[in-house]
């Protein structure tokens, strides 16, 4: 069984990825690791790893289709629809929203005419990749992408995690980079994983959001230690990050400093040239863990 | 009245920064009525960037925006309709075998009712569950902001960010305001939609990586399909001039014009961390005046 750890960090932009891929790089030196990039709505780490991404399935829906021969016009497909995605006006068919459709089934059943189907609809797709590009065999990304337009990316990440578990156990750790924020793509990203590590930043945005992320991971009964990046931006705030630590039972595990380096590497898309030294302390607490 | 939304396909691009410099030249040099509208509901941080107290806050509401399915277990009679296929299409209901009644996962739950609708006993019942706590706080720069933050563990992000514009949208209207500025949510899932849909312009906010010229074509994508109004903001552009290039090219390819390059600027990291209020309005004369004569010239868009 592969240890799994999801990189999660409430706000956007605290180097979430970059630490995941990283932590990846770090770790695929000694241990068979595979990457998974669970933020649907922008998936990165392809692009960071400048890896192909080869399509492993599509992720499809069950949505509604009408037959109008049979229907009788009585509004109550459009009555239960939770999602306004069925417009009903008296003496009319039914007209069918497919954006605010969410696939579920309440239409088809209340209807009592059978007037409606099933139709697929694609929403998204998985990829997998290997990392060839950078010389990092013992390193596998999938992927996941939710197509624009389309609202709801957990059950992405749903079919994403049912990929994964198919072959997770040809690895030794399986890191997930979740999207950012707490609602539930990231929730769906955190359900079942070993523990998560919250990466976070010195300033009082860094501080809301990681007592949010902890309030979340603690609902969800998943050990969750923190990660203060840019570390030496404001060394006063990270006396606050902290004490929300010991406030949520956690502890700091590893402090990286804020280097333009980094910057430079991620925004060329270079990572694996960043020095280790920058990021060990974390891959050794893992590998402890 | 028109609305803005300040978007970003990535996070941490200083999207939110950037909406508050704006709304703070609007309000203190330009004299217009505004109402902020904070959309950013899973980490909604405008109310720290304006340095705003617990007493600023003056309404306060719950926000019951969705429904999770509940079972009455007197009422069921086991006949297992409800987990038959073709109903939960979240994976959200199981069979508990030693108890023979079925088990909701609150947190895959969408509300969607089909079991309640499938079952024969009445024996399933949909309950309103609090998703988030909307406030109203006054600034000291005269606006208002409206926010609302995400219940934890809760979701309908996306109903939650509505909720959020309609009061903004009825505030707006009280005070007579010439725009309602929105920051929006990161990505391009179900609170972006809600938070662009309908708006007039889209300021869409990026850095030069990768990474993020990535999210921002996929944000203007999804911004065409609603046929906005839709201009680019770089960010940080001198940090990697190449990749600059990069995307003012493609800013030309997709029509949307660049409104401003905004240099690396310690002073927006600054501002955040110490919460100045000094440092935040000399940004905001710094960088805003640019921005708005760019909407304003290159697309007859003025605020
Ligand atoms: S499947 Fe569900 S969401 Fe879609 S139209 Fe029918 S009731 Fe509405
Ligand atoms: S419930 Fe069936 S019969 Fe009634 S309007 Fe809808 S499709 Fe037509
Ligand atoms: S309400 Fe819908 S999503 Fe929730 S358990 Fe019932 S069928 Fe599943
Ligand atoms: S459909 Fe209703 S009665 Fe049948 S098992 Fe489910 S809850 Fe019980």
């Amino acid at each position: 069984m592969p240890k799994t750890i999801a990189v999660t960090g409430g706000k956007g932009g605290t180097g979430k990825s970059t630490i995941s891929t990283l932590l990846a790089i770090g770790l695929s030196k000694e241990y068979r690791v595979l990457l998974v990039d669970a933020d649907a709505d922008c998936p990165n780490l392809h692009i960071i790893l400048k890896a192909k991404r080869k399509l492993l399935s599509e992720v499809k829906q069950t949505i509604p289709k009408w037959d109008f021969s049979k229907c009788i016009k009585c509004g109550k497909c459009s009555q239960v629809c939770k999602e306004n995605a069925i417009v009903f006006v008296k003496g009319k068919y039914p007209i069918f929203v497919k954006e605010q459709c969410i696939g579920c089934n309440a239409c088809r059943i209340i209807c009592p005419t059978k007037a409606i189907g099933k139709a697929e609809q694609k929403i998204g797709a998985i990829y997998f990749s290997e990392i060839n590009s950078l010389n990092l065999s013992n390193l596998h990304l999938i992927s996941s992408e939710m197509l624009i337009t389309y609202e709801e990316t957990s059950p992405i990440v749903n079919a994403l995690k049912k990929e994964v578990s198919k072959f997770k156990d040809k690895y030794d750790f399986v890191i997930i980079d979740t999207a950012a924020g707490t609602h539930c793509n990231v929730i769906s990203a955190l359900l079942g994983v070993d523990f998560a590590l919250a990466v976070t930043e010195p300033t009082p945005l860094g501080a809301h959001d990681l007592s949010l992320i902890l309030s979340l991971t603690k609902k969800l009964n998943i050990p969750a230690f923190v990660l203060l990046n840019k570390a030496n931006m404001a060394k006063s705030k990270a006396e606050e990050i902290k004490s929300i630590a010991t406030q949520f039972n956690t502890e700091i595990v590893s402090e990286i400093p804020y280097d333009k380096k980094i910057f430079e590497a991620y925004s060329s898309a270079n990572l694996e040239k960043m020095p280790e030294s920058l990021y060990k302390p974390l891959i050794d607490f893992i590998k402890k863990k | 009245m028109k609305t803005i939304t300040v978007s970003s396909g990535k996070g941490g691009v200083g999207k939110s920064s950037i909406t508050a410099i704006i709304a703070l030249y609007l309000a203190r040099k330009q004299n217009k009525q505004i109402v902020y509208a904070d959309c950013d509901v899973d980490a909604p941080n405008a109310h720290i960037l304006l340095n705003l107290k617990e007493k600023d806050f003056y309404e306060k509401e719950e926000i019951f925006a969705s429904e999770k399915a509940t079972l009455i277990a007197e009422k069921c009679i086991h006949c297992r309709k409800c987990v038959s296929e073709d109903i939960c299409n979240f994976n959200a209901i199981s069979w508990n075998k030693e108890k023979n009644i079925p088990e909701f996962n609150k947190y895959l739950c969408e509300g969607c009712g089909s079991c309640s609708l499938i079952c024969p006993a009445k024996a399933i019942v949909l309950k309103k569950v609090k998703n988030a706590t909307l406030r109203i706080a006054k600034t000291s720069y005269g606006f208002p902001l409206v926010t609302a933050q995400l219940e934890i563990g809760e979701s309908g992000s996306g109903k939650i960010v509505t909720e959020v514009r309609k009061r903004a949208e009825k505030l707006a209207e009280k005070n007579k305001a010439d725009l309602i500025l929105i920051d929006g949510a990161p990505g391009i899932g179900c609170p972006v939609i809600a938070s662009i849909q309908g708006t007039d312009y889209i300021v869409a906010v990026t850095e030069p990586t990768p990474a993020a010229l990535h999210d921002l074509s996929r944000l203007i994508t999804l911004a065409k399909y609603f046929q906005a109004k839709t201009g680019i903001i770089i960010n940080k552009y001198d940090l990697n001039l190449k990749m600059t290039e990069k995307i003012e090219t493609y800013a030309k390819e997709q029509n949307a014009p660049l409104l401003a390059k905004i240099p690396y600027d310690e002073r927006f990291i600054k501002s955040l961390v110490w919460q100045d209020e000094i440092l935040l309005q000399t940004l905001s004369e710094t960088y805003v005046p640019d921005i708005l004569k760019a909407i304003k010239s290159i697309q007859s868009f003025s605020i």
